[in-house]
């Protein structure tokens, strides 16, 4: 879902650079796949089929392996995350590699390949592209080396340097020439200043940070607990915390998305053994708290579209096949049901 | 010619000599009968079959001649005798057919083929020669066996009678079973839990060692090399007396797998050379056997091997797991004589430790069976028996042990000269419960005998289940103390056509349906993955196996097909409109080619695997395809008194670029070249 926020965040910058492509009387075509929902297909472990579905809601038309169909050869990773920038679509994955592809036709145009290990998300800033990851397990499945690697150009190549960060590092924001970091398991933001390609400033928040977003014109990082889930906004010019909000969202997981009035959906998962999954939903409004929107079990992704004003609720089935989308209204009303791809984890609405 | 004889289903044929092969037996040990006799001597979890015949030792008369010395031969699973009961010298032709098996399918392989696999591994062979759809995760990788559409922990493989799945697993890698290591190999087919117990639900594995005695010093080596830095050798030496038998086997098998292959997960699919998938298995085999007396026998068999291996990652990953596994098996068996009846007493020790990285996981099982076998009249074979097992897993999360015992009785009746009925039945108690009841119901009915034609009906009846495994049941977290045994219903009929003559041909097929219930399947919940009985799985199909021979002029041909069409519906998910099990092809085939004159032979062999989804529902289909082998085979040259046979094989003739398992790359042509001298 972080693709999700990261959309929004660049819609500013998209919206500008549409109307300038008005102003010049050149606006391109769009292409197949700039309309529509792209649905993220994580994939299983051991099998590296993740891929890319596209939806036209509007038909219902669903498109199946994009990348593949595009590109005449499969994705072939663990597909962890999907981030639109400076006109490209970057396809994240775990697996080692980031794909990068034109978003209108999904044609290639790029890679980054060797030097990764478990690659989550990814930033540009100062024309290069900065990829959180994870670092290699060791001995005891722990991942104390993490880092963030640096690659010189959008359009993919080698790694050029490593930036040691916190364990576990996920989202990633783009700031002018700062880069922050959302340090998931060591409660830590870490601001990394692009150009010199060293961490500037490193900020303590509550909880395990896991994503940016953009809400009311500011920047807010979401994290969570075993109890609650902590919304803090960000002072972007004295790279402090300004504001947190928390939540009595006990499993909350790191998958959320935004509705209408400041609602936010969050994932919820007791895990095993009982297992019951749910959707809570708060009200950065009102402070409202509501923990079972829905209920069931294999929820493994959400997504909010504003244009439908509609949520789509992605279901895993197990990883044992095809994963399921089910598309609801805002009242909880469901609309549609789709089979996806293996392990459906996000969605981004174009 | 290596690859001349395939795997051979012998249903049927060794009815004429079960009827009175304990009467022979005694009167043989009475030295009073020149025929050749043969006996099954079953056992809990499979059952072994004597031979015994008089012969000149210098002498390739059949039985009916002269014969002079007393030998036992025994062999694993089923009966050789035929209706020529033309045993060549003093080899035992692998059986087919156990005793108490009438209506299942049944597929030997002869010793031809093993040799000529003797530098591959038991999943090759399964996967080239066989019904049974191998999941292979690359060269040298994990082979799992799959029978009718099930998975591979529904196949009891035995070892010797031992049965050596992974308690914790609950199944084998046939990667790490090489052909080098055994000397016969059979396959049933079906569910059958009241003759082979545990795992019996889509089929079972019978793998042994033949013991010879009278024989004298025999020693073997044997050096291939071949593509992909394969370089295996083998050494085995033994000698046998009238009374005592020793044969010792050590091998070596490597291969580098550094071959070249497309990778699709990089931009512009640039041909690389894989570089982690490096295998290297060492082994000791050893057997032993001795006429105590004129009425018991003792034998026994140890088996070391070591396997390192590199985990070849799938496209697109770039691990680099190391796996070690370490196998300990060892058995032994003692034989008592009656008038009408054998009495055998079996003490079995099995030890896996598999290292994954730095990770340790290790199982023992101890096995004591018993079991007493006895004919009444002409018409009624019995047995009865018993088997405890006794497991203990230490294993990277949990230890825990297990206790299991069986008892299981067996009758066979021949109703008519033309008819023979069989009824199994097994009871199993384990830790939390108890099976009372696994029946099983079998029919051999002979429809037609004519001068050059016999037709022969089977049919059966058999239920099959499986206990969960020590890591289904006390993996930490995530292990499920709840689940259930996994069961299964099998029926199958199927028609057996043998024809002699000139052009003779043996034909087989058979129609097969099966119900298998509480499947487990682990689900994550969260991010523990937990073992859930969940599945319901319907599974049908049909099975063609022909052979013909034939001769032109000097030549002898010899030509296999085998086709196997496999549904296995997945009832769980939406039961009005199933879908195919994952990886488990609707089709498959394999075929073979053979001409020999002299000691010149040539092969010409291919299989076919059908299109397979990489998971339920609509998922991913993967391509069907097809791979050619062939080879030249000198089977004659000696020097002196030394043999030293020679064969030459490529593997992937026409270079296919093809996936077993999704993005688990499979090597392109390779060659290899074997040489054994026999001294």
């Amino acid at each position: 879902m972080k693709h999700l926020f990261k959309n929004q965040l660049w819609a500013l910058a998209l919206l500008v650079f549409a109307f300038s492509c008005n102003d010049s009387g050149e606006e391109a075509p769009l292409g197949k796949y700039d309309t529509g929902v792209l649905i993220m297909n994580e994939g299983n472990f051991g099998a590296n089929d993740g891929e890319v579905f596209h939806l036209d809601p509007g038909t219902g038309t669903l498109t199946k392996d994009i990348f593949e169909l595009e590109n005449s050869r499969p994705f072939a990773g663990l597909l962890e995350d999907m981030v639109l920038e400076e006109g490209r679509l970057y396809l994240v994955a775990n697996t080692g590699k980031v794909e990068i592809v034109n978003p209108g036709d999904f044609k290639s145009v790029g890679a980054v390949i060797g030097d990764l290990d478990q690659p989550r998300s990814l930033a540009t800033a100062s024309g290069k592209l900065f990829i959180s990851d994870y670092g290699p397990y060791d001995a005891s499945y722990n991942t104390p080396d993490s880092y963030i690697s640096v690659v010189s150009g959008l359009d993919g190549g080698t790694v050029k340097k490593k930036i040691e960060v916190s364990n576990k590092p996920e989202d990633l924001f783009a700031n002018g020439k700062f880069v922050w970091v959302a340090g998931s398991e060591e409660g830590k933001l870490e601001i990394i200043d692009a150009d010199a390609e060293t961490v500037a400033k490193t900020l303590e928040v509550e909880g395990s940070p896991v994503l940016f977003f953009e809400q009311s014109g500011e920047v807010w990082v979401y994290s969570y607990d075993s109890e609650k889930v902590y919304f803090q906004s960000l002072n972007l010019t004295n790279q402090t915390i300004k504001e947190e909000t928390s939540f009595d969202v006990p499993n909350a997981m790191g998958k959320i998305t935004f509705g209408e009035d400041r609602k936010i959906y969050i994932l919820t998962s007791t895990g095993w053994p009982n297992y019951e999954d749910a959707v809570a939903v708060v009200s950065l409004a009102d402070g409202g708290v509501g923990l079972d929107w829905t209920t069931g079990s294999g929820f493994y992704g959400i997504g909010y579209d504003k244009a439908r004003q509609e949520i789509y609720l992605a279901n895993s089935n197990a990883f044992q096949g095809s994963g399921t989308v089910t598309v609801f209204k805002n009242d909880g009303t469901e609309v549609a049901e789709m089979e996806v791809g293996r392990g459906p984890s996000g969605f981004l609405f174009r | 010619m290596p690859f001349s004889a395939n795997a051979e289903e012998k249903a049927g044929k060794s009815q004429m000599s079960q009827e009175t092969c304990l009467d022979l037996l005694i009167l043989c040990f009475r030295r009073k009968s020149k025929k050749d006799l043969s006996i099954s001597l079953p056992f809990s979890g499979g059952s072994f079959q004597f031979f015994l015949f008089l012969f000149k030792p210098e002498s390739d008369l059949s039985i009916r001649s002269g014969m002079t010395l007393l030998l036992w031969v025994f062999s694993f699973v089923g009966f050789a005798a035929q209706d020529t009961v033309a045993l060549e010298q003093v080899e035992v032709y692998a059986p087919a057919l156990d005793r108490f098996a009438q209506g299942q399918k049944v597929v030997s392989f002869d010793s031809k083929l093993l040799e000529a696999y003797s530098a591959r591994s038991l999943g090759d062979l399964l996967q080239e020669k066989s019904p049974v759809f191998v999941r292979q995760y690359g060269a040298g990788m994990l082979a799992s066996p799959s029978f009718r559409g099930t998975s591979a922990g529904h196949t009891a493989v035995f070892w010797n009678g031992l049965p050596i799945n992974s308690p914790s697993l609950g199944q084998s890698d046939l990667s790490v079973l090489p052909v080098e290591a055994i000397d016969q190999a059979q396959l049933q087919f079906g569910s059958s839990g009241a003759l082979f117990g545990n795992e019996a639900i889509g089929g079972s594995v019978h793998l042994g060692s033949k013991t010879e005695f009278g024989k004298g010093v025999k020693a073997r080596i044997s050096q291939s090399i071949g593509s992909f830095g394969m370089f295996n050798s083998a050494v085995s030496g033994g000698f046998s007396s009238k009374d005592f038998s020793t044969k010792t086997r050590i091998y070596r098998q490597f291969a580098a797998n550094n071959f070249d292959y497309r990778d699709l997960s990089l931009p512009g699919t640039p041909e690389v050379k894989e570089d982690h998938a490096q295998v290297e298995q060492i082994g000791v085999v050893q057997d032993l056997a001795w006429n105590l007396s004129g009425k018991s026998q003792l034998k026994a068999a140890f088996w070391w091997q070591k396997a390192d291996r590199e985990i070849q990652p799938p496209m697109g990953s770039s691990t680099a797991d190391l796996q070690s596994d370490e196998n300990i098996r060892a058995v032994v068996d003692y034989f008592k004589f009656g008038e009408r009846s054998v009495w055998n007493l079996k003490a079995g020790l099995v030890q896996d430790q598999m290292i994954f990285n730095e990770t340790r996981n290790q199982t023992r099982q101890f096995f004591l069976a018993t079991d007493y076998d006895f004919e009444y009249e002409t018409d009624w074979k019995f047995k009865a028996g018993a088997r405890a097992t006794f497991m203990k897993g230490d294993l990277s999360t949990y230890s825990a042990a297990d206790q299991r015992y069986e008892f299981y009785q067996s009758a066979s009746w021949q109703a008519a000269e033309d008819l023979s009925l069989s009824l199994n039945l097994r009871q199993f108690a384990y830790a939390d419960g108890f099976e009372p009841l696994l029946p099983g119901i079998g029919a051999d009915w002979k429809l037609l005998q004519r001068e050059k034609h016999e037709l022969l009906l089977k049919a059966s009846v058999g239920k099959g289940f499986k206990v969960p495994t020590l890591n289904d049941r006390f993996w930490e977290p995530g292990g499920n103390p709840d689940l259930l045994p996994e069961e299964s219903i099998n029926g199958e009929i199927g028609f057996h056509w043998l024809k002699s003559g000139l052009f003779s041909w043996d034909q087989s097929l058979t129609y097969y349906r099966m119900q298998v219930d509480n499947w487990i399947i682990w689900l994550p919940q969260g991010s523990v993955w937990s073992p859930e009985n969940i599945r319901e799985v319907q599974n049908q199909g049909i099975e063609y196996q022909g052979k013909a021979n034939w001769k032109t002029g000097k030549w002898d041909w010899e030509t296999r097909l085998s086709y196997t069409y496999s549904q296995a519906l997945d009832l769980t998910t939406e039961p009005e409109s199933p879908h195919q099990l994952p990886y488990t092809p609707e089709h498959q085939a394999n075929g073979n080619l053979s001409a020999g004159i002299g000691g010149l032979s040539l092969n010409l062999s291919s299989f076919f695997v059908g299109q397979r989804a990489i998971g339920t529902g609509n998922a991913r289909i993967m391509d069907s395809y097809q791979v050619w082998n062939a080879g030249v085979t000198f089977s004659k040259l000696t020097w002196g008194k030394v043999q030293f046979p020679l064969s030459f094989q490529v593997l992937n003739l026409l270079d296919k670029d093809y996936q077993v398992l999704y993005l688990r790359a499979m090597p392109g042509r390779s060659y290899q070249l074997n040489l054994t001298i026999h001294l």
